[in-house]
């Protein structure tokens, strides 16, 4: 008999979650490189008992990563880059490589060329690319190879990743579940950031498909309700 | 339900977004002063669901898992080092820095403190001074009788005096160089100190080792650029309003939630 009920919760609950993803992509529309985050819904589906009839539920078993690359913006600041077309770099974070589109760096004490959220920025073989001291111009060409005074240092890794198997950690840091190959014909702009993939006006009519989507399931719980009482009360009158 | 959370998350980075802009266009006319920049980044993600998990007992994987995220925050507030714009003042003792470096004055209590704002005073014992009254770092006195002073590219000062004298050279301004001029600590006043994400100054001659050069008589202008912040403000403002619409539907929805009886 609760049935319905029980989709209509099914349902709530997975649209809630659904509102976090979208609160999440609109709190990071000023985040460099970052990357909008999607759910998939699937079906779930129960046998009910002697019934030939199937029942179903909506289940949010997924979210995923929009890919996508977001608009790209002059900052002037020579140690900002941004990644034309697809591809992360690799930085070394705690001792583990994590992959990233944010391309503002900065230089550590000891020299190394980092993120500005920390992590060591690796060249393609997968060593911390280390900047002489008393350096004054640090070029990055088009296909990233990293220059102090126009002496190469060693080239960016770009990595080609699937984003059905990226794991966020924060800071736009991704972790890949197995190593991933080398990205073909990398390709850098120098001076430029890529800012969040992700569409203000896409994101507020989400918000308000979902509202209204979680509005029609408490009108549903609340007939439910009504209903229910609505026979008991005929059942007791009845007895 | 986190989207209220998740939305102040982001109402907060607007506003630290907003008042890192006010700052910047309050220093338009700061000589020397280098634009701020509030940078973001994601917060955690909370795995509902971990990708890779067996969901059967004949080993099948979920492929993508349920991660949410929790909103943003503010990774840091960067300088930009950039050359500004040079203004002729005629000043004798303003010095504007064309290039990479610092000048260097001592704080009263005996650190180091970094400036690229060259407008100095004399003190009463003719030390070269900063407008707090700060020395010049190597300390450079002029002479009561000295009629003017010329400082040239590489910073050596020179005194002339009256009639047919010889200038006499009084010392040479050294500049600082930092590998991370990003690091270092703003302390108000157009002085930094080091920092051990600035790393340590590499004072030397000013135009070696790609240190910048010396402008008598010029001072280095704010290199805010008003049209760049008032975009950035609107941006911010409305990314602010988008962010509260969120905190409205949210509120809406556990409104609603708690209309069933």
């Amino acid at each position: 008999m609760d049935n319905p009920i029980y989709v209509t919760i099914a349902r709530q609950t997975a649209l809630q979650r659904q509102m976090d993803v979208v609160a999440n992509n609109i709190a990071n529309a000023s985040t460099t490189g970052f990357k909008r985050e999607g759910t998939v819904f699937a079906e779930v589906i129960e046998r009910l008992d002697g019934a030939s009839k199937a029942l179903s539920m909506s289940s949010d078993t997924a979210t995923f990563t929009d890919l996508a690359p977001g608009p790209v913006a002059e900052t002037g600041d020579p140690l900002n880059v941004a990644i034309l077309g697809d591809g992360m770099l690799g930085v070394e974070h705690r001792d583990e490589t994590l992959y990233t589109r944010d391309g503002r760096f900065a230089i550590s004490p000891e020299g190394e060329l980092t993120l500005l959220s920390g992590g060591r920025v690796l060249d393609a073989g997968g060593a911390p690319l280390q900047i002489p001291p008393d350096s004054t111009r640090i070029a990055i060409a088009k296909d990233g190879t990293v220059s102090a005074d126009g002496v190469p240092l060693g080239r960016l890794g770009l990595y080609g990743l699937d984003a059905a198997r990226l794991e966020r950690t924060g800071g736009g840091l991704f972790r890949a579940a197995e190593q991933p190959p080398a990205a073909e014909q990398p390709r850098f702009a120098q001076g430029f950031l890529e800012d969040s993939n992700i569409n203000p006006v896409t994101e507020l009519v989400r918000m308000i498909e979902i509202q209204r989507a979680y509005e029609l399931g408490q009108n549903m719980l609340q007939a439910e309700h009504d209903r229910i009482s609505q026979v008991t009360e005929i059942a007791g009158r009845a007895a | 339900m986190r989207a209220l959370e998740i939305a102040a998350t982001g109402m907060m980075a607007q506003q630290t977004r907003v008042e890192v802009i006010a700052n910047n266009i309050s220093n338009v006319g700061t000589t020397g002063y280098n634009l701020r920049r509030a940078e973001f980044a994601d917060l955690l993600y909370q795995q509902a669901q971990r990708a890779g998990d067996v969901s059967s007992d004949t080993g099948t994987v979920v492929p993508a898992g349920i991660q949410l995220g929790l909103g943003t925050r503010t990774a840091a507030v960067s300088m930009q080092v950039a050359q500004g714009a040079l203004r002729q003042t005629n000043g004798e003792l303003d010095l504007a820095l064309e290039g990479r470096g610092w000048f260097e004055v001592q704080l009263p209590s005996g650190d180091s403190a970094y400036t690229r704002d060259g407008s100095f005073k004399l003190s009463a014992d003719g030390l070269v001074v900063t407008s707090e009254g700060y020395p010049l770092v190597p300390q450079i006195t002029v002479p009561a009788d000295a009629r003017g002073v010329s400082i040239n590219a590489d910073g050596q000062v020179f005194a002339s005096f009256e009639g047919n004298q010889a200038p006499q050279e009084l010392g040479k301004i050294s500049l600082a160089n930092f590998i991370n001029e990003k690091g270092l600590e703003a302390r108000g006043s157009n002085l930094f100190t080091a920092t051990a994400a600035s790393g340590d100054a590499q004072i030397g001659d000013a135009g070696t080792d790609g240190r910048g050069t010396m402008r008598q008589g010029y001072l280095e202008q704010s290199s805010v650029d008003i049209v760049t912040e008032i975009t950035q403000l609107i941006e911010a403002q409305r990314a602010y309003e988008m962010n509260s619409k969120v905190i409205t539907a949210a509120d809406q929805m556990l409104a609603a939630a708690n209309q069933v009886r």
